[in-house]
């Protein structure tokens, strides 16, 4: 049992640096091999230990129709190559109590291994097979694609693990944005082997891909080894290229109602649209809604749980991805609370805009949260892991390195005036979106306070409205 | 939007003497005339520092009644002081850039501050004058009881693992105060009176009672300094008592059934008896955790994931201060009945039993127990949390250096054993939550 809900503002998603003083990202290489891939090296010596990532750029929004698809993938690569069985790659992995993961999320397709640096011979020739010569071997795809749907169903069971992907869906609507990543039970079931195959042929190609590796190695040799294993890996045809992948509806108030019967609280996600990942005010907006959302005593904290016992916790964050993304403000409370705790939070979040005592963002406060952004910063920035994280999302998504080397002094630079001029340009303020998980029955009502409601069955397929 | 519940990291043991990202000789202590003790240990990979204060404190301190006792304690322990009014901790923390948690056990109350370096000083004004000088105001104790409840409902809401293990405990205890939640019973939860946290400070609240953990780009000399400005003052205090409950021997298997109408698929939870802690088979048993367990070759990720009849198996083991409980767990896959699955389970356990495990599987699992030494050790948090669970759970933190040939020396035969000793029919007690009893 903890004293508080532990907010992951994600201030630059899993990133890294260290030192107070300079704040810069600590020193890599990056080289283009001639078939086009991009390999990034990161020397660190504290541990034996490395991190290695292959970063492929395609995600859910690659998917199509076919929801999940960039996630299977993703996971599929795991179960073995041509010249190993999945069960070879699990031993020689495990054995070694090295990690061996793959993943997908919306714009980059990820396979990630950490392991003892003795062990990089033995492991780092089998993480290149699978990359690039994965078997998809059809017996343990289907068991991986029914595990999957299992769990897409078990989501369900925890409003908290989907609230936001109904979120998501709501102000995406049809664009590739919308896409649950780890797609729907009706279109996980539906996908094939070849689906998977031709996946992987598509994107999962030199000049479509980095691989990241940081950790306790010798640069000379890591980069030798490298070439030697990606080396060989052929591109055919033109690369695929980036097209538009949406911008968040919020043309008026809608809210969605998802209703699970046996819910004894309201979950809830509140907001509109946000800001890219590269949006230029990315730092200081940060720092913006750590004031209102994004810590222990920030606005939303302080009214929904301190003030009231409405809630365990109430927190907003901005959601951004390559290219457009989201805000929201999140929490829950008792079903029968409901109505008082959305209110306030409503009412705190107007505070935004406020004049005179209360209202706005005094200058005490700004000092207070550039303090706190700037004191959580350097843990962000301390495994091995985390700094292939940060490389990759600035391979993936175009991730600048000046946003992180400029952090404290983009910190440093937010005044009360430009906090305000910042707050007006970007936080929501009209026509806000809303998604209530909950008892349908005893909200149904409220509900219909904050816009025009649809209502959603937790249990049926997806995350957006029947026929829609 | 991501949540994040972060879990109390249960137990990180082991260590590498040669390899490890430090050695004892590096680590200093103190102990103050008030019997606070202090663990310190220098690291400057970040500008950063933090600071974990273990306190002997737990739900097996507490009494039908007042269950949950010590978590509520636990949040009032911020909500003001003779310095810093309600509310100040915090913002004081967060001005100074630091941040902070806590977490309740059955034995155990731990604050966690994570914060620059050069805030050291705060974050001892801010510490000692809690522990010195609390206040605990009604007002606040209303509003916080809120707060409790809401967590105790968005736990029973979001996971079916914390619903089912809380019933689960209260089956498989009979008169031990493992038997119910840390959180508390809803009740209880609305019935706690001033005069019960007032009683609950003075008794355990005591400078003698707690250890601190430092770790951090700080130095040891500058720690001590400090910590005897701040907390050298606060008086000791007498020895809180004992807890004397001793748990009745098992005499059979226990069984439980938890309905949860949105469940989608069963989920299966057993729970072993084991003993505390410090007992000479906690190595071993921890090996035995990982062979059933840990990672994609483990004997039931095996034959119960791979097999298709599970989508997850799992299993815990609180560090605790009396004997207490292995807990092995599944959630079986969507349309397999959840007898098959605990048969499966339970028939893959008795293979241990009746077989053991090869030298195979044994090297595996110290390899992991190394790797995972260097990823625990790879942050400041990771060090600062093993050194005060050796600490606290075995006496005393050299041990965490101890370690590593502590499983060195185990073998096959050892695990066998150990298997045999504990994972036995008559000391089980078997949960499963579903949407319906059948």
């Amino acid at each position: 049992m903890m004293k508080k809900l532990v907010f992951t503002t994600a201030l630059l998603g899993a990133t890294g640096v260290a030192c107070a003083a300079e704040f810069k990202v600590p020193q890599f290489e990056t080289t283009r091999l001639p078939n086009g891939l991009t390999v990034m090296l990161m020397e660190r010596h504290e541990v034996p230990l490395i991190a290695v990532r292959a970063v492929v750029k395609a995600g859910a929004v690659n998917d199509g129709p076919q929801a999940g698809l960039a996630n299977l993938t993703g996971d599929a690569i795991l179960l073995g190559s041509e010249k190993h069985s999945k069960s070879a790659i699990d031993e020689a992995f495990d054995f070694r109590g090295a990690q061996l993961a793959g993943g997908s999320a919306t714009e980059q397709t990820t396979v990630q291994a950490n392991f003892a640096k003795n062990d990089a011979a033995a492991l780092l020739p089998l993480f290149a097979e699978i990359v690039q010569q994965p078997s998809f071997e059809a017996t343990e795809l289907d068991k991986l694609k029914t595990r999957k749907v299992s769990g897409l169903k078990q989501a369900k069971e925890s409003p908290r693990q989907v609230a936001g992907t109904y979120y998501r869906s709501m102000l995406y609507g049809d664009a590739p944005y919308a896409s649950p990543p780890g797609g729907t039970v009706n279109s996980l079931s539906a996908l094939k082997r070849g689906d998977v195959q031709g996946f992987h042929q598509r994107y999962f190609r030199p000049d479509n891909a980095a691989v990241i590796v940081v950790g306790d190695f010798d640069p000379a040799a890591m980069r030798k080894q490298i070439e030697t294993l990606f080396g060989q890996w052929k591109a055919d045809g033109p690369p695929p290229q980036r097209a538009d992948y949406g911008k968040p509806l919020a043309d008026k108030p809608r809210v969605w109602l998802v209703n699970k019967p046996d819910a004894i609280e309201t979950t809830f996600v509140i907001g509109g649209p946000g800001i890219a990942r590269n949006d230029a005010d990315y730092v200081p907006l940060q720092v913006l809604n750590t004031v209102l959302g994004g810590r222990f005593t920030s606005w939303l904290n302080d009214e929904l749980r301190v003030n009231s016992g409405l809630t365990y916790g109430a927190n907003s964050a901005f959601a951004p991805l390559a290219q457009s993304g989201l805000f929201s403000m999140s929490s829950f409370t008792a079903s029968a609370k409901t109505e008082a705790a959305l209110d306030l939070a409503l009412k705190t979040y107007n505070r935004l805009w406020g004049t005179g005592n209360g209202g706005g963002i005094d200058k005490a406060t700004l000092d207070s949260a550039k303090a706190y952004v700037k004191g959580q910063f350097p843990p962000r920035f301390e495994t091995s892991e985390q700094l292939a994280s940060l490389l990759g999302d600035m391979y993936a998504l175009g991730v600048d390195r000046a946003q992180i080397d400029n952090f404290m002094r983009d910190v440093d630079g937010l005044t009360p005036v430009k906090a305000k001029q910042l707050v007006d340009k970007h936080f929501p303020r009209n026509n806000l979106q809303m998604v209530l998980v909950g008892k349908a029955d005893d909200i149904r009502k409220v509900a219909a306070k904050y816009g025009e409601v649809t209502e959603l069955d937790i249990s049926a397929d997806g995350f957006k409205p029947a026929g829609k | 939007m991501k949540w994040k519940f972060a879990a109390a990291i249960a137990g990180y043991v082991l260590a590498s003497s040669a390899h490890a990202a430090f050695t004892a000789d590096q680590v200093k202590t103190f102990t103050l005339a008030n019997g606070m003790k202090f663990i310190v240990l220098e690291s400057s990979t970040i500008p950063n520092a933090n600071m974990y204060t273990f306190w002997k404190v737990g739900s097996r301190n507490e009494a039908p009644g007042t269950t949950g006792l010590s978590h509520f304690f636990e949040h009032m322990m911020f909500n003001g002081s003779k310095h810093y009014g309600p509310k100040m901790f915090d913002r004081t923390m967060e001005a100074a850039g630091g941040s902070n948690n806590a977490y309740t056990s059955s034995d155990v109350t731990v604050y966690q501050d994570w914060f620059p370096a050069t805030s050291l000083e705060t974050i001892f004004k801010l510490e000692s004058d809690r522990i010195a000088h609390l206040t605990i105001d009604p007002k606040m104790v209303e509003s916080e009881r809120g707060v409790v409840l809401s967590e105790r409902s968005t736990g029973l809401e979001n996971s079916n693992v914390r619903m089912l293990m809380e019933d689960l405990n209260s089956v498989a205890f009979s008169a031990h105060p493992y038997s119910w939640p840390v959180i508390g019973f809803e009740s209880d939860i609305k019935a706690w009176t001033q005069q019960d946290l007032v009683n609950y400070f003075r008794t355990y609240y005591a400078p003698n009672n707690a250890v601190s953990v430092i770790v951090g780009d700080v130095k040891a000399d500058q720690v001590k300094t400090l910590a005897t400005k701040y907390f050298g003052a606060i008086p000791k205090r007498a020895v809180p008592p004992a807890v004397k409950t001793v748990e009745p021997e098992q005499k059979g298997e226990r069984r439980l059934f938890v309905a949860k109408p949105s469940a989608t698929s069963a989920n299966l939870m057993v729970a072993y008896k084991v003993p505390r802690a410090d007992s000479p088979d906690y190595y071993a048993l921890n090996v035995l955790q990982s062979v059933l367990t840990e990672g994609k070759t483990s004997r039931l990720y095996k034959a119960l994931v791979e097999k298709q009849l599970a989508t997850s198996v799992g299993a815990d083991a609180t560090d605790g201060f009396d004997p207490g409980l292995l807990y092995v767990f599944a959630v079986a896959a969507s349309g397999v009945d959840g007898a098959k699955v605990e048969k499966a389970l339970l028939d893959e356990i008795d293979n241990v039993v009746k077989n053991g495990i090869s030298e195979q599987e044994l090297q595996a699992v110290k390899n992991k127990k190394l790797v995972n030494l260097y990823r625990a050790q790879e942050t400041i948090n990771g060090k600062a949390q093993q050194l005060g669970n050796y600490e606290t759970f075995f006496g005393d933190w050299r041990k965490l250096f101890a370690a590593p040939a502590e499983y060195e020396k185990l073998t096959a035969a050892d695990i066998q054993a150990v298997a045999a000793r504990y994972l036995k029919k008559s000391q089980r007690t078997v949960g499963m939550l579903a949407a319906k009893e059948e």
